[in-house]
Order: C-alpha cells, then sequence, then structure tokens
C-alpha cells in the first residue's frame, strides 16, 4: 500500500469535515437548504442514477477452458493496473475541476452577495467533491467507495440543479433570453463543471469497482467510450462558454481565440478516436489533449494578466478580480483534457487487449 | 432631516484602494479652498455671490465641513476653464456672472432700497424666484434673459460646485471618484462593501454599521 494514502485520507478528512464545520458555523444556510424543494427530488434522482449505475457489469461468458479463458481476459480486459490508474486520472479531473468550480462560484457568488441561499450549495458540494477526489486519487483499493459515490451523485445533482437556477436567472431579467442577458446575468454553463465533476468522479467509480476479469464499463457502454463521449462534450460546452464570454470582450486579445479554437478540436479528435479508435488518431487525440491541458494553465496567467490591465492593477484586487477576467474559470479545460486522456487509455485497453 | 446614509464618510476612501494619488491630489485640492477667498469676485459682489449660494445650496449648520460653495464658483470663474459649452443667448460666463449679480442687486434696490445680501432669507428666496420666473424689470435685465440667466448660469455653476464638494457626497450617499475602484455590482438595490448604505426606516443601525466599514 503506498504511502500516501494515510495522508489523502486525512487531506480529505480534512475537506470533510470543513464542510461539516461550516454546516455547524451556518446552520441556517443548511436548513435553508435542506428545506428547499430540490433535496428530495435531487435526492431520489441521486437514488435511482446509483443504482442504475452500479446494476450494470458487463457478464463475461463462461469460459471452455482455462486457456481460452485466459486469452479472453487478456483480450477484453486491459491490465487491472492501467485500468486503476485512468479510474485515478478521473479522480485527479474530477478533482481539478471540483476546484475550479470551488474557487470560481466562491468569487462569484460572493460578487452576487450570495443573493440566494441556494448560492452556497456549489461552494459546498465543489469542496466534498474535491475532498472526495483527492481521496479517491491517493486511494490504491481496486473499489468502489460508498462515500464518493454519494458525494459524485451530489455534485451532478447541484450541477443540473444550478443550470436551472442560472436559466431562470437569465429567464427573469427584462429582456428574458437575449445577448445581454447571457452576457451579463448567471453564466449558463458554468454549472454543468460541477455536473461533469461529479459524472467524472462516477465514472472513476465505477471504473475502479470492475471486477477482475470483467471489462470497464459505464451504464452499460464500454468506459473509455463513455467517458470520451461525457470529456468531448465537456469540452465542446466549455468552449461555447468560453466563446460567450470571450466575444463579450470583444476578442480584445489574440489568445482569447485559443479557448475556442484549442479545445473543440481536441473534442473532435477523442470522439473520432472514441469511434473509430486507431494508432494515429489516438496518438494525435493524445497530443491534442495535452495542449488543452497546458492551455486550462496558460488560462489562468493570461487571465491574471488580463486582470492587471483593468484600472488600478491587481493594487484594485477587490473589484478587479471580481470584474476581471474569472482566475479560477481556464483550469476546467485542464480537467476535462485530463479525462479525454484517462477515457483514451481506457479504449485502447479495450481496443487492444 | 434625517440623515439618509447614517455614519458615511467619503473621505474614509481617502486610503483605501479606491482612490489613486491622482484623485487624492485632486480631492485636497477641493478640500483646501478658503470659503472667504475670492479672487474673480469683487468686495462689491462678493456678499451678493454668498447670500444667493446660502439660498440656493443651504447647509445644515452643524456641518463640520460644509462645502465652500462661492469660492468654488469663483476658482472656475477664475480660471476661465468653462463646461465647454454655453447658452448661446448668454455672454460668456465670466461677462454673464458679472452682469447678473449686477441685475440682481439693482433688482433689490429697485423692490426693496437695500442690496440683496442684506435682505432677509424670505426676501431674497421672493427676488430669485422672480428671476427664474423672468418677472423683473430692470434696466440690466435688457442685456440678459433672467429666466435663461437663472437657469443655465446661476443655478448650474452653483449646483454643480456644491456637488463636486466630499460634504454633499456624505448627504447624498455618493462614492467620490471611482478611480481606480469602480464598482462592481450593479445590479438594482446591490451594494458593494465600498459603497454607502442607505438607511431605509428601521435599519438605520445596520446601515450605521456598514458604513463604519466602507473603505
Amino acid at each position: 500500500m503506498n504511502r500516501a494514502v494515510p495522508a489523502l485520507d486525512v487531506v480529505s478528512s480534512f475537506a470533510l469535515a470543513g464542510a461539516a464545520a461550516a454546516m455547524l458555523v451556518r446552520p441556517r444556510h443548511l436548513s435553508a437548504i435542506t428545506r428547499s424543494p430540490i433535496v428530495p427530488v435531487a435526492y431520489g434522482l441521486t437514488r435511482r442514477a446509483a443504482h442504475s449505475l452500479t446494476r450494470r457489469v458487463v457478464p463475461l461468458r463462461p469460459a471452455p477452458r482455462p486457456r481460452r479463458l485466459a486469452r479472453l481476459i487478456a483480450r477484453v480486459a486491459p491490465p487491472p493496473a492501467a485500468t486503476q490508474r485512468a479510474a485515478r486520472r478521473l479522480h485527479g479531473s474530477a478533482a481539478l475541476l471540483a476546484f475550479s468550480v470551488l474557487a470560481d462560484s466562491a468569487v462569484e457568488h460572493y460578487r452576487g452577495s450570495f443573493h440566494n441561499r441556494a448560492m452556497y450549495a456549489p461552494l459546498i458540494t465543489a469542496a466534498l467533491t474535491l475532498g472526495g477526489s483527492l481521496f479517491g486519487l491517493g486511494d490504491r483499493r481496486a473499489a468502489r467507495h460508498p462515500l464518493r459515490d454519494t458525494i459524485y451523485g451530489g455534485a451532478a445533482a447541484t450541477g443540473l440543479a444550478g443550470l436551472g437556477f442560472h436559466a431562470y436567472n437569465i429567464l427573469k431579467r427584462p429582456g428574458s433570453l437575449s445577448w445581454l442577458n447571457l452576457f451579463y446575468a448567471a453564466p449558463i454553463g458554468a454549472p454543468m463543471a460541477l455536473a461533469l465533476a461529479g459524472l467524472l468522479g462516477r465514472g472513476a467509480e465505477q471504473v475502479r469497482g470492475t471486477p477482475h476479469r470483467q471489462r470497464p464499463s459505464v451504464r452499460g457502454l464500454p468506459a473509455g467510450r463513455a467517458l470520451a463521449a461525457l470529456s468531448a462534450a465537456g469540452l465542446a460546452g466549455t468552449a461555447g462558454e468560453a466563446g460567450l464570454l470571450h466575444f463579450r470582450g470583444a476578442f480584445q486579445d489574440p489568445f482569447m481565440v485559443a479557448p475556442i479554437t484549442v479545445p473543440p478540436v481536441a473534442a473532435t479528435l477523442l470522439a473520432t478516436a472514441a469511434l473509430f479508435p486507431g494508432r494515429l488518431i489516438s496518438h494525435l487525440a493524445r497530443w491534442w489533449l495535452r495542449l488543452t491541458a497546458l492551455l486550462g494553465f496558460a488560462g489562468v496567467g493570461f487571465h491574471a494578466y488580463g486582470i492587471s490591465r483593468n484600472m488600478g492593477g491587481w493594487r484594485n484586487w477587490s473589484q478587479n478580480v471580481l470584474n476581471g477576467p474569472p482566475l479560477p474559470a481556464p483550469p476546467s479545460f485542464t480537467g476535462l483534457a485530463l479525462a479525454g486522456l484517462a477515457a483514451l487509455s481506457l479504449i485502447q485497453g479495450e481496443h487492444h487487449g | 432631516m434625517a440623515d439618509r446614509y447614517p455614519g458615511y464618510n467619503v473621505l474614509s476612501k481617502r486610503n483605501s484602494v479606491s482612490w489613486n494619488d491622482q484623485t487624492r491630489a485632486v480631492i485636497d485640492r477641493r478640500m483646501a479652498i478658503d470659503p472667504d477667498k475670492h479672487t474673480f469676485f469683487t468686495d462689491q459682489e462678493w456678499p451678493t455671490v454668498q447670500a444667493i449660494c446660502e439660498r440656493i445650496v443651504p447647509q445644515p449648520v452643524d456641518r463640520a465641513h460644509p462645502a465652500p460653495v462661492a469660492a468654488m464658483v469663483d476658482e472656475k470663474l477664475h480660471s476661465n476653464g468653462g463646461d465647454g459649452y454655453r447658452d448661446a443667448r448668454l455672454p460668456a460666463m465670466r461677462d454673464a456672472w458679472r452682469r447678473g449679480l449686477a441685475a440682481i442687486d439693482g433688482e433689490a434696490k429697485s423692490r426693496y432700497g437695500c442690496r440683496f445680501h442684506e435682505l432677509t432669507g424670505l426676501l431674497r428666496d421672493d427676488l430669485l424666484k422672480a428671476v427664474q420666473n423672468g418677472n423683473v424689470n430692470g434696466k440690466a435685465w435688457r442685456e440678459l434673459q433672467a429666466k435663461v440667466f437663472f437657469k443655465k448660469r446661476l443655478l448650474h455653476d452653483i449646483v454643480s460646485s456644491y456637488y463636486a464638494h466630499p460634504a454633499s457626497w456624505n448627504e447624498i450617499g455618493f462614492g467620490g471618484p471611482a478611480s481606480p475602484r469602480g464598482y462592481v455590482r450593479m445590479n438594482f438595490d446591490r451594494r458593494d462593501p465600498w459603497e454607502a448604505a442607505e438607511a431605509r426606516p428601521g435599519r438605520e443601525e445596520r446601515a450605521r454599521a456598514e458604513n463604519a466599514g466602507v473603505g
């Protein structure tokens, strides 16, 4: 057993304890959340999702002879070590997405003065998801964990609920669904990052819980392909969001074009590699995903530069961090690109055996 | 009148990131204006200008640092920077003021036999209302349209001087120059922590506490 595991257990326990403490210190907020009509709905959805996700595993036909069985295993199941590595990578990408959501929603919802009590929800959920993902990242046991599973389900449900809240925020403003409101009201795509963190985390749990000799699967689909589709869709959606907000910023810096050009190519290559697996396309997709992952980090630098260019620069941080380009947003691309890389390695396992 | 922004002092933003050196220098200069100094207005005109300013923008007697409105108008006329625009029915800014003040004093003399600043408050108001409505008949008004002078010169210069001073900003909850720090929460009824908090009925203490944190 790796020595890092207990340490990470401690870290994730601290994260969970922190969230619990927040609930204790501000019980009114928690009680407001629990009284919300969304809770039973989200609970039901999570439970159903958990049921349907845990039921499906691809059964292996009984093998006639041990030697043929061994050959069959080698063909259909990627080496367990590779599967577990892919699962941990998925936890890593979920952690990065959760961190991005935690920081971004903290800044943006603070800007919104937590006007609606539900605006605390993504902070709590993303903190839990981050803790759970770090725990999963360090956990070398080839098994699912019910706590992580539940947290990820909660994150997915919160993300979807957030989408509804943000859509309501846009529609309730004068002008309803207009470009102005899409630019300046609650960002429509942002809550999906939390949902993606939850779904990728669920994927990680399913992959790591794959019984020996079985092919990793997600909702009855080969895990690699399903997660590749999810990552590709996530990359495309995030690129759409960046496109909308960079258009608002009039593409005044040429590098603002990068997030609407690089990630969509990565998404296309990844989707192609999932549909038509092959060495060349996988190779291309892998490099392009690495470039996208780098872009996510570079984006933080660009956004920091953007903040410095606002009046007063970093000295006037209390306005410019809120008003300028969002610092924690670009790492979402890194998180999704890492998920895509994990999916690619699973696809390779599925394809080559 | 109850204080609408209790405990709010725009100058507490002075040393925060809200203002930079340039903003501080500009406001410091404005705060340092001597209320009795007049360079453009003659000693003869000065009490009339002061008396008019007191009636147009009366200030509470207990105000620690009242806005030196007459001196600010004087400075504007002395520097003769102008506004960049002018009603074509009026002469140039300095000329309009000279003629207008003489006409107002002349009107006071013809009506009440004394100068404008020697009138009681109510009579001063009556005379200013007469100028505002154009109900004047002194010879001096033939060259200067009373209504236009009142609205486009007298009122314009006095009111814009008053509202350029921090004393009035505290009264109306204005944050002063947004330079370099502007505002983030732009929606209706939202407030940045560096903005004045308005005391709605029953929430005066909360507003006072919030205003204590402005900086």
